[in-house]
Order: structure tokens, then sequence, then C-alpha cells
């Protein structure tokens, strides 16, 4: 068996459903984040592989910026996580409720 | 790349940069007054960039184009990011960690929205709306002592960070079904494809980007973040959300339907779901904007309502709702950088948001109170204010569109029943000023002692105060240059 563009692509969107589940589904901070980063990561796959099958450099440069813009995103928001860790000395979502109607 | 092209970019990056420097040799008592020359510095820049526009050096370079659409957005960006730089300024008290910093975030931001506007390929789209986001989580959560401010922070985070991952998989579906990053290049590819699951791919690509795009502008299932963060955030940051960061997925969504998906804007189904999110998000910000008495949280279901007057002119897809669009923009900026300066010098006073604290506004500062009463009535849409004007020509834009799109008359329905709606709190705002009585359970009438404003807040209030007033009375030099801004946007197609 070859593996073709469509097997990658399922990967890829396992991946990205994943993701998402953990962001909706889960309740700590940490474990939230790293569903995003596997939604990020899922599509950076899909990138690589259209890349590859349709012989075109443009997708793989744009893995560099989403890798890139990935990690400014992870510094900010996990130094926003050890804030209110320091905080509130919690970082679950559920403790986020000062703010109600 | 010519880089004269990206000078306003260049340049507001270098003026953040200097601001960071110079506050290493300014003493602590004179660091807010940095503020004037950022706001200064800032109006220079964009001259600068604006005789660059004059030369006619505009397109050429791939993936940013400095047409007329995006210069018009560039000027507003400046305009609203001078105004929240003054309106920082006025709030410095409160900052307990470096004022510069946040002047210095707001020049990244403007940056990021300069780049918005002339993004010609979703690469530029990605890392405008990346530069713009990631800033704001660091411009929320910056009164980390307090909170609210962090928790703020930190539910925008999650929210921006899960919508951007959602329109980074809608660009790589794009760029899988046409193998091209540019909006023309897309375009292209789009119109020739005769697949029908790439044609599929296609579609479900441009609509997760335009998921990511909706979340900034806060249109309904986007909007869930906007009422904890406007009011957990610093009243400036909230100010330059409602207008900056809104504008700029306005002006993306603007540009990746008409430039990158010319098959798609006859299909009836893609006018339907805009249809019926611009109905749902007017609804939804009057509706739930009724009991708030959190006079940020009001605002923030009030910018979800406006939010959803964008969307009545984007659903029609032509020129004239284009140009309404931005004419209405231009209005809102006014309306709401007036609404929030005031807040921000009443809860400053009082340290707190409700909306009691502002009995006998009138006794108090009656150029507060009368900058406050007319930039609700603006946002209520009563004539002969500027947004009267703005919500004119957008509800005139939707009706000429009647014909085209057998949707209309229902959300057109809908966005007067929520005018109507808006009237009452709006009034009530109004009500509060005037005849307040303060909160029912304290003992005390509310104070009657004169409330002073700061000097660079009372700029502020003059500026909105003329433009309010000026838009109102005399729209057609605005109208007109949103009209060459926006001609032949969906007509070329």
């Amino acid at each position: 068996m070859t593996i073709g563009l469509e097997h990658y692509l399922i990967v890829s969107v396992v991946l990205f459903c994943l993701g998402l589940l953990g962001v909706i589904i889960r309740r700590n901070l940490i474990v939230m984040y790293m569903g995003l980063e596997l939604m990020l990561n899922a599509a950076n796959l899909a990138l690589v592989a259209f890349s590859h099958f349709r012989d075109n450099l443009d997708g793989q440069v744009m893995v560099f910026f989403i890798i890139t813009v990935a990690a400014a995103e992870v510094a900010v928001g996990l130094a926003l996580i050890v804030a209110l860790y320091r905080k509130r000395q919690t970082n679950d979502v559920t403790d986020l409720t000062s703010m109600k109607l | 790349m010519d880089l004269q092209l990206v000078s306003l970019e260049i340049g507001a990056c270098l003026l953040g940069i200097m601001v960071l420097l110079v506050d290493l040799w300014t003493p602590a008592e004179r660091k807010a007054q940095l503020g004037w020359w950022v706001a200064g510095g800032l109006v220079g820049v964009f001259c600068y960039s604006f005789t660059i526009f004059d030369q006619g050096t505009g397109t050429g370079a791939t993936g940013y184009v400095k047409d007329s659409l995006a210069v018009y957005f560039q000027g507003y960006f400046v305009l609203s990011a001078v105004l929240v730089v003054l309106l920082t300024q006025s709030y410095a008290a409160r900052i307990r960690s470096g004022i510069s910093e946040l002047y210095a975030f707001t020049c990244f931001a403007l940056a990021g929205m300069s780049f918005a506007a002339g993004a010609n390929s979703l690469v530029l789209l990605f890392v405008a709306v990346e530069l713009i986001t990631i800033t704001f989580y660091v411009l929320t959560s910056f009164e980390r002592h307090r909170l609210r401010s962090l928790e703020a922070g930190i539910k925008y985070l999650i929210l921006g960070a899960a919508s951007s991952a959602i329109m980074v998989f809608g660009i790589a579906l794009i760029y899988g079904s046409t193998g091209a990053l540019d909006f023309h290049g897309v375009a292209r590819a789009a119109n020739g494809l005769n697949d029908d699951s790439m044609m599929l791919l296609y579609q479900l690509g441009v609509l997760m980007t335009l998921g990511g795009l909706f979340f900034k502008l806060a249109a309904v299932p986007f909007q869930l973040w906007v009422p904890d963060v406007y009011q957990g955030a610093p009243t400036p940051v909230t100010t330059f959300l409602s207008t900056g960061s809104k504008a700029a997925g306005i002006v993306l969504i603007l540009r990746l339907l008409a430039d990158a998906c010319p098959p798609l804007l006859g299909e009836a189904w893609l006018r339907q779901l805009l249809a019926l999110m611009a109905a749902a998000t007017i609804l939804y910000g009057s509706l739930c904007a009724l009991r708030q008495r959190n006079l940020k949280r009001l605002l923030g279901y009030s910018s979800i309502a406006s939010a959803g007057f964008v969307l009545l002119g984007l659903v029609t897809l032509s020129d004239q709702g284009a140009q309404a669009v931005l004419f209405y923009l231009t209005a809102y900026v006014f309306g709401v950088v007036g609404a929030f300066t005031v807040i921000s010098v009443v809860s400053e006073e009082s340290s707190d948001e409700d909306i009691s604290t502002l009995a006998n506004l009138h006794q108090r500062s009656p150029l507060m109170a009368t900058v406050l009463t007319l930039s609700i009535i603006s946002l209520a849409g009563v004539p002969p204010l500027a947004g009267f004007m703005g919500k004119f020509a957008l509800l005139r834009a939707a009706i000429d569109s009647v014909a085209v799109h057998p949707v209309m008359p229902w959300v057109i329905g809908a966005a007067l029943v929520g005018v109507v709606i808006s009237f009452y709190y709006y009034f009530t705002v109004i009500r509060e000023i005037f005849w307040g009585k303060g909160r029912f359970w304290a003992e005390e009438a509310p104070s009657t002692e004169p409330l002073l404003c700061p000097r660079a807040a009372e700029v502020v209030l003059l500026t909105c105060l003329f433009g309010l007033i000026g838009l109102g009375l005399f729209p057609e030099p605005i109208l007109f240059i949103a009209g060459e801004a926006t001609e032949y946007l969906f007509s070329a197609n």
C-alpha cells in the first residue's frame, strides 16, 4: 500500500478533532492549551502534505509562519496561566467566575 | 518588496520600540506624558505613509496592497490608536506596571491592524490577525494585579487561540484545494475548479477562515468572549478592542470575500448564512444589553449589536454595502471612544462601573455629560448625529439589495426591531445621567462634587464631540472617500 494524500489528511483531521475535543471537554488550562497546539499542528500537517503532493512550496513557507506564531502564542499564554496560578492557586477554568451577569 | 510601501507599519513598530527605550531615561512621574509624543508620532508616521500612496507606488508587491481601501482603513486605525493612546494617558494612575509598555503594545497592535488593512494573501492575513490577537492577550490582562483583568485575558486567550486554530485549518484547506495562498491566485484557481470534492474542500476552508475572522468581529455564534473581556480589560484596551480589532476583522472579511471568493458570491447559501448571522447578532446584542447594570458590559453587548449592523452591510455583497460599512465604522469610533472615555474617568473616581455612578454627571462635569449623552444618542442612531447617518446608509444599502436577496426583508425587519430595543437601554444611560438617584440601597444622595477631567481625556472628548456632530451634519466628504475606497470591490468580479 502506498501512502497517499488522503492518509495524511485523515491523520490531520483526526488530530484537529482531538485537539478541539480537548479544548471543549477538558477543564484544565494547560491541557486545553495542549489541545490548541494539536489543532495548529494538524493544520501544519495538512499544509505540508498538500504542499508535497502539489509540488508547490508555498504551503511549507506558511508552516514556518504558523510555527513561529504558535511559539509566540505559547509564550504569552503560559505567562498568563502562571500569573493566574500565582493569584488564585488554580488552573481550572471552572474557577474563573469573578465576572457574572 | 519596496520597504517604503510598509512605512506605516515599520514606523508604528519603531515608535513602539522607541517608547520602551525612552522610558528607561524618563523619571517615573513623567512617564505618562510620553503619550502626547506617541500620539504625535503616530500622526506623523501616517502623514508620511500617506505621501507614499500619493506617488502612485500603490500595488506591485505580492501579498500586500496599498490601495484606497487599505489607506482608508489605515487612517481609521491611526485615528482610533491616537485616541486610545490619549485615553491611556488619562488612565495612567491605575496602571501599576509600566505605562510605556501599554503605549508600545498599542503601537504594535496598530502595526498588525495596518498589515490587515492591506493583506492580499492568506499568509499575511494569518500573520496580521495573530499580531493583533497576541498583542491583545497581553493588553487585556495588563492589570494583572486585578483578578478580573487576568481572567478576561485568559478567556480571550483560550477562545482566541481556538478561533485562530480553526482559521489556520481553513487556510490549509483553501491551499489544498486551490494550490495558492494569495487572494487572486485562490480566486483564479477556484474559478477553474471542476472537481466536486475539491470544491467542497474549498468551501469548507473559506467558511472556517471566515469563522476565525467573525471571532474578531464578535458576530453570533463567535461572540461569547465579548462581555467578560470588555468588562475585565483596562478601559483603553476595551476601547481599542471595539474599534481597532473589530475593524481589522471587517477589512479582512471584505477582502477575503471580494478577492478570494468570487465563485461563492453568487451562491444562495452564503448569503442566507450571512443574513442569518446578521439578524441573530443584532437581536442577541440588543436583548442581552437590556438588563445590564455594568457600563462596560452594556457597551460590550451594544458592540455585538453594532457588529450585526456591519454584517447587514456585508450581506448585500455590494459596493454600496461596503461603502456604508466603512462610513458606519468611522461614525462608530467617535461614539464608542467618547462613551468609554467618560466611563473611564467616572469609574476611576468611584472605583465602580455600575450605571448608577453616572448620577448627577450633568452637574459634576457638563462637558462629560454632554459628550456621553451625544455618544449614546449617536450609538442609538438618532438624527442628526454621526451614528444615524451610518445606520441610515447601511439600511439604505440593504433596502436597495432587496431585489437580489430574497431573505433581505427579514434581516431588515430584525435590524429595525434591534434599533427599537436598543433605544431602551441607551436611554437608560441618559436617564441615569440627568435624573439618576444613585444606588437605591445607598443612604446618602449621589455626590454633586465637580469631577475633574484630565487634559488628555478632554482632548479625546472634544475630538469625539467634533466628529459626532461633524459627521452627522456633513457626511458627504467621508461618504465620498469611503465610496472611492470600495469602488469595484465587489462589482469587479
